[in-house]
């Protein structure tokens, strides 16, 4: 089957070389196609999923020499914690096409952006050769930037530029790393360097950590490098804000998890000569980030912006998680992933409903959904529920995860933080309840307003949007292991790896 | 597995409904009360089983067992019938049974009654999977399920203000608590690598005492929240706003008192501790005391017995305090068929005068004599009249602090009993004393006969205490003489105060008002605790929240478009003075930054090419970086 993961990451390129060929005069051909190509690229990650063995590490591998002077290699292959993403990513850009059916400016353009978008994706969560990588990641920035920029709301130019420089700033500092890396261990293989990067000096890993902290973090996103996000969604189409939370964000996660941990382990949790260790200062980011994050989302008067805000606080949760250095923490990371795409996904896909129907994502103009479109008002609702944390809903199952894992790490023996940043990061899912039950409040419940008063409720196209997600939302919430039998052996694999670190 | 269906069957029911259009649900609610019978069923059933198998080792586990929910064998549902269990399981599917009848009566006008009746289902099943949960965390998960459930009902009215800030205030203030029982979990799991009863409380003995107190009391905080305690109390009488049927339900029987049951569950974590138990004793006195002086001044019926409920609850936490689960778990029993007995006649009442004001009712005895009847049960239980349950429970408890050497708070105990007697006596009198109402009616049989059947039980319950404490595994007493003497004294003063003062027109109670003014405010303001929460916590976050989102767009980003826009005045001069070796790179890159901190100032819409221009110098800037590394490159491709 391993040819298959090629199709799964190639398939939607050759889509959107096709879309580029369609005839002008059909621009509702666009659509069709890539539908039928992200669809068949979801059904073929279906089957890798499938056809997954949970109990063996990296399977589906490819591994051929690309850049042979300079030891550069297509090497992809899956484990249990890429082929969440890998599913994630499919099932999300299928969802955003077919929530991009209304597209009638330039379609094939977009159509061919969107599957663009998904190929570097898709290729960042099953890369294992750094170069591949970095490729696939800065692949990912352009048809974003023309998705923002040419699809977007009024302040397009700025935002789609903001996140341009941003990323790319950030991804720069990466690069640097990736390559010092290279002159330090002569390789540029992701397994490989895990156990070479981890014999590295203290001072050089330090360093290192810096540069791909940078790198990560901007796309996270970590506070304070967050503020090119909110601008981003906000002008964002739909599709756009459903990738960029569902999918972009998880990147720079992923990154740290595939990278960060297992390369550079000294440098988290020992630091160097006069260089504090990053785990305390992960941590102690990662519980701003949720409270800040929650507190700026609660004074928000813009839908998408507060949903924008509330992604920082939520990945403040996976930061934690991951900085836990515990099996339930990244186990509860990469929950957090899955089902903040999931979820966040759903959240957008529902601002971009109302937004459709009223043209306005103003808080103060919107209320009633439930009595006057119940099925929106209901996707609506229940999609806030699973994003406060609601236990039988999946972002529950991480957020709870995280917080097991970072109170073990903060109270094991030689803990190097405090369990105080627990404690705050707890506080999160209180302020969580604040901004979104307000928002259900003013939203979803009491009269329709005028705006709210002629909308009409979810199609048939709409709804096949939602269900796949609200279905995934309580399968994933309440029986955990749906997920977590692929993401936690790879973890445990991933911690043994870093051995006495 | 016959277990598992308790509640899986209203779980069901309510998977069936909510997913239903408005009207096929209204017209299949029927659905619900199926499934709550059948739970009822078979929770005798499982009564039984236990009931046969008492005796020997006490408290042991009928049936045990555990479903992984994760990979770990630490998170999963697990299902625990004990003789606790088998308590709670009847009294949620007798009272959830009874409300659901009731509620065919009292909600059948609404438009929305199919989805009270899903959330009804819900809210059931998360009940009963609160009372079999072996293990803390399927505990909590379900506890939250009951939380959004009780959020649903207050706010069941959504289309009106009141609701729907109370549903919001209910869900907050609870889940204040809940932040607690997160790291309660996350702390046993630290210490034990589990959640499981049977694992966590027997290592608890071993714990440090500072790590026993810590759990204890974090586990404490959540169930001052679900049963609101004090200073966690205030959602509770805002919670009425929802339909009276859930609220004797939810926020009177049933998940109000899950707190109590969760820390009767944990009782040895808090017995490790010590100080945990004179935490939980001090709550619950001065919650007993608050709740009671509070009922006091109350004009709204259904407010009087939400305060009563508080107090009550308070009463049970003394309980708890003493180490006595027996007697907290008795009361919670008694309480819940009385209360909610006292709830549903509520609802006949402000059925039958369109009103929740007491000052205009009156007189009700004679046009509603069963309502009159099964409501006098009620409220002489929760007076604590012999022969009716809610004396034996009271009684328990008063002897456990005596036991326990806990004498001021015994004097305190016996003060929130007369409160007790003394307002619910005040609102009997209002209610069914003098005359007013007038135009009032008897309500429907449907309503009637639940309340009935609740009645009867409070009735006959007390007499099965000593049979209760040994099925829990204690020795079971009947009430010492002397003590029984001071607490029927203590009740039958209140009652005869309470008398004396509203239907004999002993006192003159405007003029105590106006002589009172400063108390009398004190307890109309609720202590000053909704106002000070408001002040110090709700209004300072929003503030709090406003700063940081000013902050966020003022400094943080504007710190980033700083950078950008030094950037650019740098590479102007960088361009003005070119020195540049690699120049055709740079100068792109540098005419590219250029645009854009241009951009980035003046925020404006632009030219199609001026995005061409800018995404090729963004690829450029990429390119030159990678010319500057090349160098480095090559001397490691040579190196190696």
């Amino acid at each position: 089957m391993n040819w298959l993961l090629n199709v799964v990451v190639f398939l939607p390129l050759a889509g959107a070389l096709a879309a580029t060929l369609l005839p002008k005069e059909s621009p509702g051909a666009a659509k069709w196609l890539a539908a039928v190509v992200t669809g068949a690229d979801l059904v073929f990650a279906a089957v890798l999923v499938a056809r997954f063995d949970v109990a063996k590490g990296y399977q589906f591998a490819t591994n051929v020499p690309w850049v042979p002077q300079a030891n550069i290699h297509y090497h992809i292959a899956v484990d249990g914690i890429s082929i969440t993403m890998l599913a994630l990513s499919a099932l999300l850009s299928f969802i955003a096409v077919l929530a991009s059916w209304r597209v009638e400016n330039k379609p094939a353009t977009y159509f061919a952006m969107l599957m663009l978008l998904e190929v570097g994706m898709n290729g960042v969560f099953v890369a294992l050769d750094f170069v591949l990588f970095y490729v696939f990641w800065e692949l990912v920035l352009v048809p974003m930037y023309f998705l923002i920029s040419m699809w977007g709301g009024p302040r397009r130019e700025y935002a789609s530029l903001k996140f341009f420089l941003y990323t790319l700033f950030g991804s720069v500092f990466m690069l640097v790393g990736i390559v010092a890396l290279f002159l330090y261990t002569g390789t540029f293989d992701l397994v490989r360097l895990a156990s070479a990067g981890s014999a590295l000096p203290a001072h050089v890993q330090w360093w290192l950590f810096l540069a791909f902290f940078l790198g990560f973090a901007v796309k996270v996103p970590v506070w304070p490098l967050h503020t090119w996000l909110p601008d981003a969604h906000v002008e964002a189409p739909t599709a756009g804000s459903v990738l960029l939370a569902g999918v972009l964000l998880k990147m720079g996660t992923y990154g740290f998890i595939r990278v960060g941990l297992p390369v550079l382990p000294v440098a988290l949790t020992k630091g160097a000569n006069g260089l504090p260790p990053w785990q305390p200062i992960l941590v102690v980011l990662a519980a701003i980030s949720i409270v800040y994050g929650a507190a700026v989302a609660f004074a928000q008067t813009d839908l998408k912006k507060l949903v924008a805000y509330s992604s920082v606080s939520h990945m403040g949760f996976v930061m934690l998680g991951i900085a836990s250095l515990t099996v339930a923490g990244i186990d509860g990371a990469v929950a957090v992933m899955f089902s903040h795409g999931l979820v966040t996904g759903l959240l957008f896909l529902m601002v971009g409903m109302v937004y459709e129907r009223g043209h306005t994502r103003k808080i103060e103009d919107l209320s009633g959904l439930m009595p006057q479109v119940p099925r929106i008002g209901a996707a609506f609702a229940l999609a806030s529920f699973a994003s406060l944390g609601l236990p039988g809903m999946s972002g529950f199952v991480g957020e709870f995860l995280s917080l097991v894992g970072g109170w073990q790490a903060a109270t094991a023996k030689g803990a190097i933080f405090s369990p105080a940043w627990v404690v705050v990061s707890a506080v999160g899912v209180l302020l969580a309840a604040a901004y979104t039950l307000w928002m259900v409040q003013r939203v979803v419940l009491g009269n329709p307003s005028r705006t709210v008063g002629t909308m009409s409720d979810m199609t048939g196209r709409e709804l096949a949007t939602v269900v796949p997600l609200v279905t995934l939302t309580l399968v994933v919430g309440i029986y955990w292991s749906s997920l977590l039998r692929f993401v936690d052996p790879a973890v445990r694999a991933l911690l043994a790896g870093l051995g006495g670190a | 597995m016959m277990l598992a269906a308790i509640p899986l069957l209203p779980a069901a029911a309510f998977a069936v409904l909510a997913p239903m259009s408005r009207a096929l649900r209204n017209s299949a609610k029927t659905v619900s009360l199926v499934a709550m019978t059948g739970s009822l069923v078979l929770a005798l059933v499982a009564f039984a089983e236990v009931w046969s198998a008492r005796g020997g080792e006490g408290t042991h586990a009928v049936f045990h067992a555990f479903l992984p929910i994760a990979p770990g064998h630490a998170f999963g549902f697990g299902l625990l019938l004990d003789p606790v269990s088998a308590v709670m399981l009847l009294v949620v599917t007798i009272v959830g049974l009874c409300v659901q009848v009731y509620s065919l009566g009292y909600m059948h006008t609404d438009e929305r009654v199919g989805w009270y009746y899903a959330v009804l289902s819900l809210f059931s099943a998360a009940m009963l999977a609160v009372v079999l949960a072996d293990n803390f965390l399927e505990l909590y998960m379900a506890w939250e399920i009951m939380g959004l459930c009780s959020y649903l009902l207050i706010g069941f009215w959504h289309t009106e203000e009141g609701p729907r800030k109370a549903s919001i205030k209910a869900f907050l203030t609870t889940r204040v608590g809940d932040v607690g029982f997160g790291l309660a979990l996350a702390a046993m799991f630290a210490l034990t690598g589990s959640f499981a009863f049977d694992v966590v409380l027997p290592a608890s003995a071993g714990w440090a005492p500072g790590a026993a107190t810590l759990v204890a009391l974090l586990l404490l905080f959540a169930a001052m929240g679900k049963s609101a305690q004090f200073p966690l109390h205030v959602w509770l009488p805002d919670a009425m706003a929802g339909p009276t049927p859930a609220s004797a339900l939810i926020h009177a029987a049933t998940m109000v008192a899950a707190g109590v049951y969760l820390v009767a569950r944990a009782l040895p974590v808090f017995v490790a501790s010590g100080v945990a138990l004179t935490v939980t004793l001090a709550i619950g006195i001065v919650t007993a005391l608050l709740g009671g002086t509070l009922a006091l001044v109350q004009h709204d019926i259904k407010k009087v017995l939400a305060y009563s409920t508080i107090s009550q609850l308070g009463y049970m936490f003394v309980a708890l305090g003493t180490a006595s689960e027996v007697a907290a778990l008795y009361h919670l029993v008694t309480h819940a068929f009385f209360k909610s007995l006292l709830f549903l006649g509520a609802g006949v009442i402000i059925h039958a005068t369109h009103t929740q004001d007491m000052r205009e009712m009156g007189g009700l005895r004679r046009k509603m004599p069963v309502t009159t009847a099964v409501f006098t049960v009620g409220a002489l239980a929760l007076a604590g009249v012999f022969p009716l349950s809610g004396f034996f429970s009271k009684d328990e408890i008063l002897a456990s602090l005596l036991r326990g050497g806990h004498y001021w708070f015994f004097a305190g105990a016996l003060l929130a009993a007369l409160l007790t007697a003394f307002y619910v006596t005040r609102l009997w009198v209002r209610v069914f004393w003098g005359t007013g109402s007038d135009h009032a009616h008897e309500g429907h049989r449907v309503m009637l006969a639940p309340m009935a059947v609740l009645a009867a039980i409070t009735a006959v319950i007390g007499f099965a205490s000593v049979a209760f404490a040994g099925f829990l595994g204690h020795e079971g007493e009947w009430p010492e003489v002397g003590l029984a003497a001071a607490s029927t004294l203590t009740a039958l003063g209140g009652i005869g105060a309470a008398w004396w003062v509203y239907s004999l027109g002993g006192v003159d109670t405007e003029a105590l008002k106006a002589r009172l003014k400063v108390p009398y405010d004190v307890l109309v303001q609720k202590y000053y605790m909704d106002a000070l929460y408001e002040a110090a916590f709700v209004k300072p976050y929003e503030a709090a929240a406003r700063a940081l989102a000013a902050f966020d767009l003022g400094v943080i980003d504007g710190a980033v478009n700083g950078v950008a826009t030094l950037w650019v005045r740098a590479t102007q001069v960088s361009r003005n003075f070119d020195v540049n070796v690699i120049d055709g790179a740079v100068n792109g890159a540098a005419d590219a930054v250029v645009e854009a901190g241009g951009k980035l100032r003046r925020l404006q819409t632009g030219r199609v090419q001026s995005y061409q221009r800018l995404i090729v110098g963004g690829l450029v800037l990429l390119l030159a970086w990678v010319m500057v590394l090349w160098p480095l490159l090559k001397a490691a491709l040579k190196g190696a």
